[in-house]
C-alpha cells in the first residue's frame, strides 16, 4: 500500500511542477488519469492566478496579459502559498516584482502592487470607535504636551516614491496611465471610513513627519511639536501641530486619546 | 419576494423531530454579490451557508455583513480549509479562529470536506482527493474525532468532486465515507452534484451509491452546476443546476425523506432573483418528490 504521506507529496508535486505522477497509483475509470491529472493541476495554476488578479487588478491592467502572466507563472512558481487563505497568498508580491527582472527596472510596478496590497489591509482591518475633535476639549492645555493618541486600526502610512498612486487611480477610472515618474506626494495616508469606504490622500513632507511620530512612534504631542520645528519657525509650529490634529480627527482615524 | 403562503405550509424549519435529522428548509450561499440585496429585501430564504474562512477577518465590510445578517437568518458554517485528511498536522489557529467564528456566529451547523489541501505546509487550495484505505479511514476519523472535541461539537463532512481515483482503493467512495462517519460520528453534507460528477468520472451508479449511505447521517445537501465536457466532468459551481442532478436529488429526497438543502454558487454569480427563483425551484422538486414519498410509503 502506498503511504499517505507519500501520495500527497508527490500529488503536490504534480501540482506544482508537473512532475510525474506515477500511473500505476492511479486507476483508471471513465476519465483516464492523466487527464483527470491535468484537470487538478490547470486547476491549481488558475486558481492562483485568479487570486492574483482578484487583489490586483490595476497592476494586471498595467502590465497587459503578457507581463501578467510571466509575473504569474514566475511568482507561482517560486511563492507556493503557504497561507490558509488565498486572501494572504499575494503577500510578497510587492517584494517579487521589486526583485525580478524585467519588473524590477520599473520602481511603479511593485509600488503599484504595494498600494493594492495596502487597500486590501485597510478594507478589513478590525473595527473601531473614532473619536471628534470635541474630544479634544475636554483636555486642559497644560495636559496636551502628554497626550498621545491611538489611530484607528485600518490607518496606513505608505510613502511613495513613485506616481504608483496616480498610475493607479487612470487605471481604476479606466483612463491611459501616465508614464511612470515621481510622486506629487512623498506619502499616502490611507484608511477606512464610518461607512467603510477605503480611503486615502496625498500627505506632505511636514504632516510625513507629523504622522511618523504619532501613528508610527506613538510620540506624545510635546515631541510632536519637537519634530516639527525642524521645518517651520517655532511661533508657528503649535498652530501647525493643531492644524494636522484637528486634520486627523475630522478624517476619522483618531480613536482614542491617551494620557500619561 | 416575501415570506409567504408557499412558504409557509411547508415544516417550519429548525423543527426537529425525535430521533430524525434536522429540517432547516432550504438555503443559499451567502456571496458578497448579494450583501445588500439580501439586507434591503429580506428574501424567502431559510438560512445562508457562509463561507467561514471569508469572516475570518478582523473587520470591515464582510463582518459588518455578517453580523447584519446574522441578525435576520439561521448561518450554517462551510469551511474549505480544514484540510482533514492531510498527513500535516492539523493546523490549531485555523481551529482557533473556526471555534471564534463559531461562537459569533451560533451557526446551526460546520461543515467542511472529506479531503486534503496541502501537504507539506504547501496549500493547494484545492479539495484533492483521498486513497480510499483503511489507512486513511483510520487517519481521517482520528482527526476528526480531534476536530470534534476540540469546536465541542460533531461537524458534517462533505462528499467531494474527484477526478482521479487511486489503485489501491480498498474500497469504494461511498463505503470510506460512511464508514469514516460511523467511526468519527460526524454527519455528512451530500453534495449531490458532487456525487454526479464523480459517477461520471468514474464510472459508478449515483442512486446506488447514495443508497448504500446511512440515511439519518446525511443532515444536509448541496446543489450546485457542473461543467460536463462529454467525456469528464467538472464541478465548476458557475452554472444553474442541470436535469440529471435534480432528477438524482429529487430520487434521493424520495428514498429520504426532507434534508435541508442549499445551492451553492461560487462563480459566474447572478443576481439574487436568479438563485431565488432556483431555490424555489429546488423546493418545488423537494415537495413533489416528498409527496410521492407519502403516496409509496401509504
Amino acid at each position: 500500500m502506498i503511504r499517505l504521506e507519500s501520495l500527497q507529496g508527490r500529488f503536490i508535486d504534480h501540482l506544482r511542477r508537473k512532475a510525474d505522477f506515477p500511473s500505476a497509483w492511479c486507476a483508471q475509470g471513465t476519465v483516464d488519469s492523466e487527464t483527470g491529472l491535468a484537470i487538478y493541476a490547470n486547476a491549481y495554476t488558475a486558481r492562483l492566478r485568479e487570486a492574483l488578479e482578484a487583489d490586483h487588478p490595476c497592476l494586471a491592467r498595467y502590465l497587459g496579459d503578457e507581463l501578467w502572466s510571466r509575473f504569474c507563472a514566475g511568482y507561482i512558481e517560486q511563492h507556493p502559498s503557504r497561507v490558509r487563505s488565498l486572501r494572504g497568498f499575494g503577500a510578497q508580491v510587492p517584494h517579487w516584482l521589486a526583485r525580478n527582472p524585467p519588473f524590477s527596472q520599473h520602481l511603479e510596478v511593485a509600488a503599484l502592487a504595494a498600494f493594492e496590497r495596502e487597500l486590501m489591509d485597510v478594507f478589513d482591518a478590525a473595527d473601531a470607535p473614532r473619536m471628534d475633535w470635541s474630544a479634544m476639549q475636554e483636555f486642559e492645555h497644560p495636559d496636551w504636551p502628554h497626550l498621545r493618541f491611538g489611530f484607528h486600526p485600518s490607518t496606513r502610512l505608505l510613502t511613495t516614491e513613485t506616481n504608483a498612486v496616480e498610475i493607479w487611480r487612470a487605471l481604476k477610472d479606466e483612463s491611459d496611465p501616465p508614464p511612470g515618474g515621481a510622486s506629487a506626494a512623498p506619502a499616502r495616508l490611507l484608511w477606512r471610513d464610518a461607512e467603510r469606504i477605503s480611503r486615502f490622500r496625498p500627505v506632505q513632507a511636514e504632516e510625513l513627519l507629523a504622522l511618523r511620530a504619532c501613528l508610527l512612534e506613538r510620540a506624545d504631542f510635546a515631541t510632536l511639536c519637537e519634530r516639527l520645528a525642524a521645518l517651520r519657525a517655532p511661533d508657528q509650529v503649535p498652530a501647525l501641530a493643531v492644524e494636522l490634529l484637528r486634520q486627523w480627527f475630522d478624517d476619522g482615524i483618531i480613536q482614542a486619546i491617551r494620557t500619561p | 419576494m416575501v415570506m409567504g403562503a408557499e412558504a409557509k405550509r411547508r415544516p417550519a424549519p429548525g423543527a426537529v423531530a425525535p430521533g430524525a435529522r434536522p429540517w432547516h428548509g432550504y438555503g443559499l450561499g451567502l456571496r458578497t454579490e448579494h450583501f445588500e440585496a439580501v439586507l434591503e429585501q429580506r428574501p424567502a430564504v431559510d438560512w445562508f451557508e457562509i463561507i467561514s474562512e471569508n469572516f475570518m477577518v478582523a473587520g470591515g465590510k464582510p463582518r459588518h455583513y455578517l453580523e447584519s445578517i446574522r441578525n435576520l437568518y439561521p448561518l450554517a458554517m462551510h469551511g474549505v480549509s480544514l484540510s482533514i485528511g492531510s498527513t500535516d498536522p492539523l493546523d490549531r489557529d485555523y481551529l482557533r479562529s473556526l471555534k471564534k467564528l463559531a461562537s459569533e456566529v451560533d451557526p446551526i451547523w460546520i461543515s467542511d470536506h472529506l479531503c486534503w489541501t496541502g501537504f507539506g505546509g504547501i496549500n493547494s487550495h484545492d479539495l484533492l482527493p483521498l486513497p480510499y484505505t483503511g489507512q486513511a479511514i483510520l487517519h481521517v476519523a482520528s482527526r476528526i474525532g480531534e476536530v470534534q472535541e476540540f469546536l465541542g461539537r460533531e461537524i458534517l463532512i462533505e462528499n467531494v468532486s474527484s477526478y482521479v481515483n487511486f489503485a489501491d482503493a480498498e474500497m469504494d467512495e461511498a463505503t470510506f465515507l460512511a464508514e469514516i462517519a460511523r467511526r468519527s460520528g460526524c454527519r455528512i453534507l451530500l453534495d449531490v452534484n458532487n456525487v454526479y460528477v464523480s459517477s461520471r468520472n468514474h464510472g459508478f451508479d449515483a442512486d446506488a451509491y447514495i443508497a448504500s449511505l446511512d440515511a439519518e447521517k446525511i443532515w444536509q445537501i448541496h446543489l450546485a452546476g457542473h461543467s460536463d465536457y462529454g467525456d469528464y466532468v467538472i464541478d465548476t459551481h458557475d452554472h444553474p443546476i442541470r436535469d440529471e442532478v435534480w432528477d438524482l436529488y429529487a430520487r434521493m429526497l424520495q428514498r429520504l425523506g426532507a434534508v435541508t438543502t442549499m445551492i451553492e454558487r461560487d462563480d459566474n454569480i447572478p443576481p439574487l432573483q436568479e438563485l431565488l427563483a432556483e431555490l424555489e425551484h429546488a423546493r418545488q422538486v423537494g415537495d413533489d418528490a416528498l409527496a410521492r414519498r407519502c403516496t409509496a410509503v401509504a
